[in-house]
């Protein structure tokens, strides 16, 4: 029979072995972790977090109201279309199905801009907050992307004039505050590409063409 | 020599599990002494708090994206059951059908693309920076965009959909898209047309990024098509604050013009 000093012992180390077994697991899996962020970090992220927070509870809000308002028709067998139309209206619109208006900002491109910088020009109208965009006169959707060589450069197989527009529609404020800050993508191409020049105008009434695209997928079904 | 197996035959079993378990801790315990910590450790007394912050912060948008899904779903079968005999209702559901495919508010599955991008586990040489080891907001958008270039119809990296309104920026070693922090691994799946890998991988795009980023600094990478990938659907806002239908006068449709500023 095993003395139980024996037993103590053993369940001792068993007991240290996999403390250490799960600090081990733990420090190669959280390799970068939110406990490895530095605070400035933490701190942006938070930032960025609580906004978009905020933005997607007023989108639940909004959504409640709708769902209320459709049942409430049910309920009193009154006809939903009005209902039905505003949703269709709205999902179109932000898809970029019908054309749009309203203020943002124009950014002239001008020198031998490539399409890498280009596209990172709308990645980042889009996270300063552009709800539509258009790259001359095409509009942006997730999956335009321009290409080409510089000076002759296109987008879905529209060629872009040199220089050419890009046109957001958003906050014009904070929309030209992002582009140019200290670090920005106007800044970074004065010292990557100092041929290139970016020129952002905030413009009080832009009105974007609907895609052309077809945004229906082909290959893709709707997973049920 | 019988002499020493008859002796070990006499030793208890245990004692040799004992043994045995001691050798690992040791080994362990030397390992884990002499683990390099991978990232600088801060000390500072504010970022305990701060992460558990970043923690709530982040199970509060799970929830929210949660119910904006679940709410979603219900506004559809009421829409679609609201229609009854109503020709118009009917046509109207089909549209909105049509719309939020096209906005990207439903599951999909089709043939497609995965593609997988991790840290660099090489070693920074001196006068190295970091960063440049790290996956980035630009890897992940080379890929992205090479793939809408090669006919993708839907993507998504590590679950979020990528609409006409997302955007992708570096935090730290991590990636925030559509307002969602991301951690390496990084799964980018496409759905698209058959071809979707072999024109991804014959793509110049693609090849000087694997040499830049692959060769050049081990960023890892994975690869391989997809008969049935699934990208869900988007989980977020699609409200406009600034952008509106235009008058609904009958007009030809516009090139952008615009006025002001």
């Amino acid at each position: 029979m095993r003395s139980p000093r024996a037993q103590w012992t053993i369940a001792f180390v068993a007991l240290v072995l996999g403390f250490l077994a799960i600090v081990q697991l733990r420090a190669q899996a959280g390799g970068v972790g939110l406990a490895n962020l530095s605070e400035p970090d933490l701190t942006t992220l938070i930032a960025s977090l609580n906004q978009r927070n905020t933005q997607l509870a007023a989108e639940v809000s909004t959504l409640e109201s709708q769902a209320r308002a459709l049942q409430q028709a049910r309920d009193q067998g009154v006809s939903a279309v009005g209902g039905l139309r505003a949703d269709l209206a709205g999902i179109r619109l932000w898809a970029g199905l019908d054309p749009v208006t309203g203020s943002g900002v124009v950014v002239e491109c001008a020198g031998p801009i490539t399409a890498d910088e280009a596209n990172e020009l709308l990645n980042d109208l889009r996270l300063a907050g552009a709800e539509a965009l258009a790259v001359g006169s095409v509009r942006v959707v997730n999956a335009t992307v321009v290409a080409g060589p510089p000076g002759a450069l296109s987008v879905e197989n529209v060629a872009l004039p040199s220089p050419f527009l890009v046109s957001a529609i958003g906050n014009s404020i904070n929309l030209t505050a992002s582009l140019t800050r200290v670090g920005g993508i106007v800044s970074q191409l004065q010292v990557t590409s100092p041929g290139v020049q970016l020129t952002v105008t905030p413009a009080d009434s832009l009105v974007l063409p609907a895609t052309d695209r077809s945004l229906i997928p082909a290959d893709g079904q709707p997973r049920l | 020599m019988a002499n020493l197996v008859a002796r070990m035959r006499r030793v208890p079993s245990w004692q040799f599990t004992l043994a045995a378990a001691m050798l690992v801790l040791g080994f362990v315990m030397v390992a884990q002494a002499g683990a390099e910590p991978s990232v600088v450790q801060y000390t500072s007394q504010q970022r305990p708090p701060l992460v558990e912050t970043a923690t709530q912060l982040q199970s509060q948008q799970d929830g929210l994206k949660a119910q904006i899904l679940q709410l979603r779903a219900q506004i559809e079968s009421l829409e679609a059951s609201s229609a009854g005999n109503n020709t118009l209702a009917t046509s109207l559901n089909q549209q909105l059908q049509q719309a939020r495919l096209a906005a990207g508010l439903v599951d999909l599955q089709g043939p497609g693309v995965v593609v997988q991008l991790e840290d660099s586990t090489q070693p920074i040489p001196p006068g190295g920076a970091p960063g440049d080891y790290l996956v980035g907001a630009s890897d992940l958008l080379a890929v992205v965009n090479e793939l809408w270039l090669d006919g993708a119809e839907a993507i998504a990296v590590n679950g979020e959909r990528i609409t006409a309104t997302s955007g992708m920026t570096d935090i730290g070693s991590s990636i925030l898209l559509n307002g969602t922090y991301l951690q390496p691994p990084y799964q980018i799946v496409a759905i698209g047309p058959s071809d979707l890998y072999a024109r991804l991988t014959s793509s110049a795009n693609f090849e000087r990024f694997l040499k830049a980023r692959v060769e050049g600094y081990g960023i890892g990478l994975g690869a391989g098509s997809l008969s049935k990938a699934v990208v869900p659907a988007y989980a977020g806002t699609v409200a406009l604050d600034y952008a509106g239908a235009l008058p609904s006068s009958p007009a030809p449709a516009p090139t952008p013009t615009h006025s002001g500023g």
